[in-house]
């Protein structure tokens, strides 16, 4: 006869509210094997797991059940709990009452009762839980670091640093991601050269970083602490291993008039580049797309000038399979688009600022170009309509973000700041020129943020208008912006020479894609979900995966680079550990049932099922039946659900388990 | 009433008002963040005292008293290019014609008069004739007015044009658009709309 | 039912169209009848309310609206509207009434009879545009409209609210440039062609009028425009009727022709000059068509 012990907890109010927890605690008390039952208002904090440990060695307690929120969280704890009073973990289990009941319902006495039900059907299912042995699995103590911006770097420095392996993948020909494209940072003024390419280079030369640039994420499989990664080297055209990086194939090639991302098509670029001088690996790429020899056969100047011979038509992608025990996801952020907006997207474009027809509306990046000494001017501000400095320069915020009616209703965090921040140096290299500012609100919480915010407009003269803008539009060589200043009740009209749109934050296009490779959730808005927004904000909800940058939501780059190496501590302290305990919730199968079908093989999305031979004393092969590896096994019951013969169940779920709690409702 | 403080508490803050707009407008008061915009683009802001932002911040507080005073909400022009333009779904326009409906009802005490006439005169119209006289329109706005001479230059070039006819053929199913009428007056005298 | 080659339509013309736009009128019925497109108007039909009634009573304008499509729904087909006032209502009756239960039954209650949703509202530039094709309204062009400049104007409500009309893109619309270089035009880019020229304004406040107005005729003259073209009887009025009297107030000239779609769709489909009403314009075209040997 069982001893079961049944934990109510209030959960502050949140259950308690609506749910009568006294009434349910001596309702559940009456069920056939119960031999305890209580309530407390926090039954996760000390005293609430002191109060479980206490009851199990007083009352000789066999199975326990807490009936409290959901098992995402706690279940984890209590099964702790459960262990250090010397039962076995899965001996617990949890009855959601909040989320499932108290959460949802408003009538107390309906709540009540369908808690009361919860609590009993997890009552009769514990009862037939068994003892399940913990099974450890080894790690592999490499980590892969998916992004090649500052959040890819970082990560990728710190854990190396630390003496584990590291590989680098970015999507890109070089890393250094948007911050290499970045002029000045806030809230300093340094250039973001000088600070980024020391780390790019330090990552080039680090003996325990393993770099592939170009190259993308293929296939991911296994799980924590033994992921199989397929990576896909793009090909090149140009073999990194022969190559100095002496240029001479970008000088010579003929077609120079390709429009340079890197510059936001304010520059021209070769078919055969590296997007910018200080690009890490400094190995030129061949844009396929745009090459004269690929489109037509003709040319192959880049070949015959390349001293090393270094240049390969041939090349094809590669495959290459790394194995890695943890994973960082730092594929950073896009910026929205000012272009018109296809039909269909959920994003809708700005019309009314001219879809990017107007050429002097630009974004903010756009700017950060022009103010870049390695930039296409240079560093001088000029318009890329004709060239000219412009003396009234007008800067609009929320463009995408905040605008529910386009698509996005989030805040993009960074867009006070930068703005700020161009203003400033607009001011800095036009001493005679103007710089205008609608706003709705400056949200800079930061350390010395608001101080650089208050400076663009006592010290570097921006004049801030509390307003948005209606509509641009071109009239001459000027932008008519129309305007309006809340504060003071009118419209605003300004006859600008450039407008410079701080366009939203948003993921990288396909981030939905790698997601789903890797298994980890996202929001609607495809930035990747962490496991708990405040208590495991840099792990991902499937083991061994961890976020760092603007891939899990819009950061600036102190929080990018805090984040990337909270992520890389996560990392370590996985690392440190040579076995890693896992939930023993894998399949097993009833070798006597067993025919030898394999249809739980082919459903099987982990790849667990193996063949095992039987033979009798003599060595005769008896049959042949499946095997599940349970290092392998992701414990997900596709097999289960699928044997003909009903020879598989998962360890924690069997039917008998889940029969149990159907026939207690 | 421009320069009086605001004295904001739970009896001075017209709640219901702010509800019976939202209702007959079907869009949030509460989700206007005034971002301004609105204001940016209005074509008919010059001509308010308040513009169209302030009209909404006004709402959220309460305070209809202030916008029914004043002459704003005539002067909306019924664009919408706020409610198109608006980043956060507000439906601006609609809900300007929410606030012309209270006032209308309330017959006043907005400062604006030749708007209302003119709309008054439009609806006896319909009512009438089931279709626009403009000729009609105008003479009567203008006596009404008191503005005789308001657009006579106008006259003689648009009836020698054609444009301005004496006659108009009167609709054959006028007792339609008085039960219409009838059935409206009636159904807000049975509490069944607003 | 319409089939694909012989369009035909419930015709709504408006209280302007049988008043200060006789030839706006006109030349829809002729045009369309050239096009092969049938229309017939809808018997005894009221005005939609207009702005003055969502102005005060939403409930009347909606059933004003409803009741209209209730009469159309006895002719068949989509309505066809030509004014882009009446079009902005009915079309938006539509919409409030699709998605608002409770008005539904008020205004089924109003006009005592339940609201036909089937039918669409469609303004003639839609018809024009899409059901008949610019391909074929290609095809009936005799006397393409070459060298002829012209600032196509949208006004306020032929796109807006965003959701509601589904003409063409809000902000950045080109249905009437579209249909307009199918017939053989020259379209300029222009700042005001959304801008608001002050609508109804013209009877209580035409000082409203005469400064919006002008911002818009300064702008067409500004991006070199020969004449303007609209598909409202309101607009119309505003920066045709009023032209002279803005020229005075701001002592300029602009002597710009205020056409509508049909008018300039027509003459490029052959139709004579008396067939499209061009003598009832206020600003004289005559020079203007004639200096381009358009006539």
């Amino acid at each position: 006869m069982s001893r079961i012990g049944v934990f109510i907890c209030h959960c502050g109010e949140n259950i308690s509210r609506t749910v009568d927890v006294e009434r349910v605690a001596a309702q559940v008390g009456t069920l056939p094997g119960v031999a305890f039952s209580t309530d407390y208002k926090y039954m996760c904090s000390d005293p609430g797991q002191g109060l479980l440990k206490k009851a199990i060695q007083e009352q000789r307690l066999s199975h326990v059940v807490v009936a409290a929120c959901s098992p995402r969280m706690h279940e984890k704890t209590f099964r702790k709990a459960v262990e250090s009073a010397g039962l076995n973990p899965f001996l617990c289990e949890m009855a959601n009452i909040r989320e499932h009941c108290s959460w949802v319902h408003e009538d107390r006495d309906e709540a009540t009762a369908k808690a009361i039900e919860i609590v009993g059907m997890m009552v009769e299912r514990v009862k037939k839980n068994r003892v399940l042995p913990t099974i450890t699995v080894p790690v592999t103590k490499r980590s892969l670091v998916i992004g090649g911006g500052i959040a890819g770097i970082q990560a990728a420095l710190d854990i190396a640093d630390a003496g584990h392996e590291v590989v680098l993948v970015e999507r890109e020909p070089s890393i250094g991601g948007h911050m290499a494209q970045l002029s000045e940072t806030f809230p300093t003024l340094d250039c973001s050269q000088c600070i980024m390419t020391p780390k790019m280079v330090d990552v080039a030369n680090h003996p325990k970083i393993t770099l592939y640039t170009y190259a993308e994420i293929e296939q991911v499989e296994g799980y924590i602490g033994n992921f199989q990664v397929t990576v896909r080297r793009k090909a090149r055209s140009v073999d990194e291993d022969k190559c100095t990086g002496c240029g001479i194939c970008m000088t010579k090639c003929p077609q120079k008039k390709i429009p340079n991302t890197f510059d936001r098509n304010l520059g021209m670029r070769p078919a055969i580049y590296v997007p910018f001088p200080q690009a890490v690996p400094n190995t030129p790429v061949i844009d396929r797309e745009n090459c004269t020899k690929f489109k037509t056969g003709k040319c192959g100047v880049c070949q015959k000038v390349c001293g090393p011979g270094a240049v390969d038509y041939e090349q094809e992608d590669r495959l290459i399979v790394e194995p890695v025990g943890a994973i960082v996801v730092a594929t950073g952020f896009d910026l929205y688009s000012i272009e018109e907006k296809p039909k269909g997207s959920a994003i809708k474009g700005y019309g009314e600022f001219g879809h990017g027809k107007i050429p002097d509306v630009i974004d903010g990046m756009t700017f950060e170009r022009l103010a870049s000494a390695s930039g296409p001017t240079g560093g001088k501000i000029l318009r890329p309509s004709d060239g000219r400095e412009p003396k009234q320069i007008v800067f609009i915020q929320c463009v995408g973000s905040r605008a529910r009616e386009k698509g996005i209703s989030y805040c993009s965090k960074i867009c006070c700041m930068y703005t700020a921040k161009h203003t400033m140096l607009y001011h800095h290299k036009v001493h005679d020129g103007q710089a205008y500012v609608f706003f709705m609100d400056a949200r800079t919480p930061g350390k010395s943020y608001d101080e650089f915010w208050r400076r663009s407009i006592e010290e570097e003269e921006a004049v801030y208008i509390r307003g948005m803008v209606s509509r641009l539009y071109q009239k001459g060589d000027k932008i008519v912006v129309m305007g309006s200043d809340i504060a003071v009740g009118v419209q605003v009209e300004i006859e600008a020479d450039m407008v410079v749109l701080a366009t939203a934050v948003q993921p990288q296009k396909g981030a939905d894609t790698l997601a789903q490779k890797l298994g980890i959730s996202y929001d609607k808005y495809h930035f990747y979900s962490e496991a708990h927004a405040k208590l495991r904000p840099v792990e991902c909800a499937t083991a061994g995966i961890y976020l760092a940058g603007a891939c899990q939501g819009p950061k600036d780059i102190p929080d990018t680079v805090s984040q990337a190496s909270a992520a890389a501590a996560k990392v370590m302290t996985l690392f440190a550990k040579d076995k890693l305990e896992r939930e023993p919730i894998v399949a097993r199968v009833r070798e006597a049932g067993c025919v030898g079908c394999f249809y739980c093989q082919k459903v099987c999305p982990y790849g667990a099922v193996e063949e095992k031979e039987i033979r009798d004393r003599q060595g005769n092969l008896v049959k042949v039946v499946a095997y599940v590896n349970p290092g392998v096994c992701g414990g997900c019951g596709t097999c289960q659900a699928t044997c003909p013969s009903k020879s598989v169940e998962l360890d924690g779920y069997t039917d008998e388990q889940i029969v149990a709690m159907i026939e207690a409702l | 009433m421009k320069k009086k403080k605001m004295l904001l508490s739970t009896e001075t803050m017209d709640v219901d008002f702010v509800r019976k707009v939202e209702a007959l407008s079907g869009t949030s008061v509460r989700r206007c963040f005034q971002c301004g915009k609105c204001s940016a683009g209005c074509p008919m802001a010059t001509f308010m005292e308040h513009p169209p932002n302030r009209v909404v911040r006004l709402l959220q507080l309460g305070q209809w008293q202030r916008i029914l005073a004043g002459r704003s909400i005539w002067y909306c022009a019924s664009c919408e290019t706020c409610s198109t333009r608006c980043p956060n779904k507000v439906h601006l326009a609609s809900i300007m014609d929410a606030l012309r409906k209270l006032s209308w009802d309330a017959e006043g005490p907005s400062k604006e008069s030749y708007v209302q006439l003119a709309n008054r005169l439009f609806l006896q119209n319909i009512r009438t004739y089931g279709r626009q006289y403009e000729m009609r329109l105008a003479a009567v706005f203008n006596v009404k007015s008191g503005q005789f001479l308001k657009d006579l230059m106008l006259g003689p070039k648009l009836i020698t044009k054609g444009k301005l006819k004496m006659f108009h053929q009167k609709n054959k199913n006028m007792t339609e658009i008085e039960k219409i009428f009838g059935r409206i007056e009636e159904m807000r005298r049975n509490g069944e709309a607003l | 039912m319409t089939s694909r080659n012989t369009l035909s339509y419930a015709y709504y013309p408006g209280c302007s169209l049988h008043a200060s736009a006789g030839e706006y009128d006109l030349s829809t019925r002729e045009l369309f009848r050239k096009l092969g497109i049938g229309l017939t108007e809808v018997p005894d039909w009221f005005c939609c309310g207009a702005t003055p009634a969502h102005n005060v009573d939403e409930l009347l304008s909606l059933s004003l609206c409803a009741k209209n499509m209730e009469l159309a729904e006895k002719v068949g087909g989509d309505l066809a509207v030509a004014c882009a006032a009446c079009f902005s209502r009915l079309k938006t009756t539509q919409h409030v009434l699709s998605e608002n239960d409770v008005k539904r039954k008020q205004v089924e209650k109003a006009i005592d009879a339940p609201v036909p949703m089937k039918g669409n509202v469609k303004h003639l530039l839609d018809i024009l545009a899409r059901d008949l094709g610019l391909d074929r309204l290609k095809q009936a062009v005799t006397k393409p409209l070459a060298g002829l400049k012209v600032a196509c104007y949208y006004g306020c409500l032929l796109t807006r609210p965003t959701d509601v009309p589904n003409l063409d893109c809000v902000e950045a619309p080109t249905i009437m440039e579209d249909v307009l270089k199918a017939v053989g035009a020259e379209t300029v880019a222009w700042s005001h062609r959304l801008e608001c020229c002050g609508a109804n304004f013209t009877l209580s406040r035409p000082g409203v009028v005469i400064q919006l107005s002008h911002a818009i005729l300064d702008s067409a003259k500004e991006a070199g425009a020969d004449c303007i073209m609209v598909a409202c009887p309101l607009c119309h009025g505003n920066l045709d009727i009023r032209q002279e009297e803005i020229e005075g107030v701001y002592d300029t000239r602009y002597a710009m022709p205020v056409f509508y779609i049909t008018q300039l769709v027509g003459l490029a489909t052959g139709l004579g000059a008396d067939k499209l009403g061009l003598d009832a314009l206020i600003v004289n075209p005559m020079p203007l068509l004639k200096e381009k040997q358009l006539l």
